[in-house]
């Protein structure tokens, strides 16, 4: 498995901070010389922060006073 | 032993956070709150056997999961693993590069990560198949680990790697297409 292979393959893995250090700091001096993959690489984790991003919800404050209200009949009622 | 006396003061920091989740398990504020609130319930009255100092967060994420596949799931109980087509890596962008210009790709790049909207995010993210769903949830709405999604779904960390990394192709996939709609991508003629 060449370098790239081996980088590509543990794409999600890394960016998940899901690997074993040594091979983390393997991929890591792959990406500073590899431009190949130092690229795609970029590209997925900007793509994941933009997810994340958008994901965000307003979420209403109703849903608060809901919980406390069936909490409080359960222990009460 | 965890004390239910103090049950919303330590478990309701994560109510917002668990209705996002809910939203796009449910696919519908009603359902949303509904799912939460019953969360919240079965959370309390089960909080004497939760173990106090342990992992509080994926407890209640355990109990939402396990909720929202009982009461609301519409698909089959079975999964269905091969209901995602096999999606190639780097998806969208091997086809946003733009021949050997590292410049134009990145700027045909951020047209596309700028350009994509909340509505196509939320879609894609459920037109996944339930089991595909609820890992990338966990994982990059809630930065969960692997480890942690594995005991909140009860599958192996195989499965959840194998899950997440198909559930993502096949998001980016959707997205690719939304980002066509929007007419986000490079003219052919500057594409190699």
């Amino acid at each position: 498995m060449s370098s790239c292979d081996e980088a590509l393959a543990n794409l999600y893995a890394f960016l998940d901070s899901e690997l074993d250090e040594v091979t983390a700091e393997e991929i890591k001096a792959h990406l500073d010389h590899c431009g190949g993959c130092g690229r795609p690489f970029d590209f997925e984790r900007r793509l994941r922060e933009v997810i994340r991003a958008k994901l965000d919800e307003d979420v209403p404050d109703e849903i608060i006073v809901r919980i406390r209200t069936v909490i409080a009949l359960e222990a009460h009622g | 032993m965890a004390d239910k006396a103090t049950f919303e003061e330590d478990a309701l920091q994560y109510a917002r956070q668990l209705y996002s989740a809910a939203l796009r398990m449910t696919r519908n504020p009603a359902d949303a709150e509904d799912l939460v609130q019953e969360t919240f319930l079965k959370a309390y009255r089960a909080y004497d056997s939760f173990e106090a100092g342990t992992n509080l967060k994926a407890w209640l994420y355990r109990i939402l999961t396990n909720t929202f596949i009982n009461k609301y799931r519409a698909e089959s109980r079975r999964p269905k693993e091969s209901e995602l087509g096999d999606v190639e890596d780097l998806y969208m962008y091997r086809r946003i590069a733009v021949g050997d210009s590292a410049e134009a790709s990145r700027s045909a790049e951020e047209r596309v990560l700028d350009g994509l909207v909340e509505e196509d995010i939320k879609r894609a993210v459920e037109d996944l198949p339930e089991i595909f769903r609820i890992p990338v949830l966990l994982a990059d709405l809630e930065g969960f680990s692997y480890k942690e999604i594995a005991e909140i779904l009860d599958i192996p960390i195989g499965t959840v790697m194998s899950r997440l990394h198909r559930g993502r192709k096949a998001m980016e996939k959707r997205l690719w297409d939304y980002a066509e709609q929007r007419g986000l991508l490079p003219d052919e003629a500057e594409r190699p």
